[in-house]
């Protein structure tokens, strides 16, 4: 049984389109046939980060339009099987596409591939009622910084009233470091406020940065912390138990020596 | 060697308010404030229109004493208020 994920998070810049390129790919690595779709009209990305900006021929709203078959404008990725992603337009806007052209793409996709992923715009706009409306599951994306945990409350506001199962939470841009120091909250503090199962914690590391500049989702990096991660997140999604570790080191013999003296505070061994 | 006498200082000392608990405290308020569209300075309004009501009746502490905050348990949102009284007037009973 296919299914149809909407990658989300309200706020801009939070990591909606490396999440959704990173479980895309790493489902792929996990055997499964996934198409992963770029629902941000007019401001595409998520081509680059996958690296396959230059395979471009056709978009989504040249399928839509009818201008294409859907099969056309599906670009294959080369370094994995199973792993298509069928690019937005970047030369018209989000007017172009409705929510009812979106059901019936997701539909048709979802007959041919075991998971659509859906890149999700920022805003609550057209874009967000577009991206969702073929959706079977959400993912909302968060760091944990005020602004962006305030746009995560209100957009599991607006999933739960579209009538999509409780979304999962993915907390991004973790620093271990600063949690310790108590200055960024932790995943409790985010979960209290949230209150919405947690799918995965990814760590603030400049791999993600790397690889976005080589256009090679991290996922495939098997020594990459964020690219392990990324698989554990893969791995939890498709039903998988699969523990969250604390990021803090907190097996390491420092950590040790600091729970001896009853220092370890704030921090949770996971 | 410092860094790790700063560690361990910062480790033993008592844990004042840190960036992290103001953050959380601002984005409790934030979200509440969302929910119930009801901004801090109409807040504050009508906390000083309950104050002359009260005013009528008994001495109240002084303003900043007084709290009136929104807070929210499970999904309810609840108004909150600690008016501490210094002297009972008795005052008029309204005609």
């Amino acid at each position: 049984m296919a299914e149809c994920i909407v990658v989300t998070s309200g706020k801009g810049g939070v990591g909606k389109t490396t999440t959704s390129a990173n479980l895309a790919a790493g489902l792929a690595l996990a055997g499964k046939r996934v198409v992963v779709v770029d629902a941000d009209i007019g401001l595409r990305n998520l081509d680059v980060i996958l690296g396959l900006e230059n395979r471009i021929v056709y978009d989504l709203v040249q399928v839509i339009e009818g201008e294409c078959r859907l099969k056309q404008a599906l670009i294959r990725d080369k370094r994995v099987d199973g792993l298509f992603l069928l690019p937005a337009a970047q030369t018209r806007d989000k007017a172009a596409v409705r929510p009812e052209d979106m059901q019936r793409l997701t539909a048709e996709l979802k007959e041919t591939h075991d998971y659509v992923i859906i890149d999700c715009p920022a805003g609550i706009e057209q874009g967000f009622k577009n991206s969702i409306a073929g959706a079977d599951r959400a993912l909302i994306v968060t760091t944990p910084e005020v602004s962006a945990i305030r746009d995560a409350d209100r957009i599991i506001g607006l999933v739960e009233a579209h009538d999509l199962p409780e979304p999962d939470l993915i907390i991004n841009r973790y620093r271990a470091g600063m949690v310790e120091r108590g200055d960024m909250m932790n995943r409790e503090d985010i979960l209290e406020i949230l209150a919405i199962p947690l799918i995965g914690v990814v760590p603030d590391h400049q791999d993600i940065i790397i690889s976005a500049n080589r256009g090679q989702p991290v996922v495939f990096n098997e020594d990459s912390i964020v690219g392990q991660a990324f698989r554990r997140i893969t791995a939890r999604v498709t039903g998988e138990e699969v523990p969250i570790p604390a990021f803090d080191g907190s097996n390491g013999v420092w950590a040790s020596f600091k729970r001896m003296l009853g220092m370890a505070h704030a921090q949770e061994a996971v | 060697m410092l860094k790790l006498f700063a560690k361990l200082q910062d480790a033993l000392a008592p844990r004042g308010s840190t960036s992290k608990d103001e953050a959380k405290k601002r984005l409790k308020l934030l979200l509440i404030h969302d929910q119930v569209n009801l901004t801090a300075a109409q807040l504050e309004s009508m906390k000083a229109e309950i104050l002359t009501i009260i005013k009528r009746y008994c001495e109240p502490g002084e303003a900043e004493e007084v709290e009136l905050r929104l807070q929210k348990e499970g999904g309810e949102v609840a108004l909150v208020s600690n008016i501490p009284v210094r002297r009972v007037t008795g005052g008029a009973a309204p005609a």
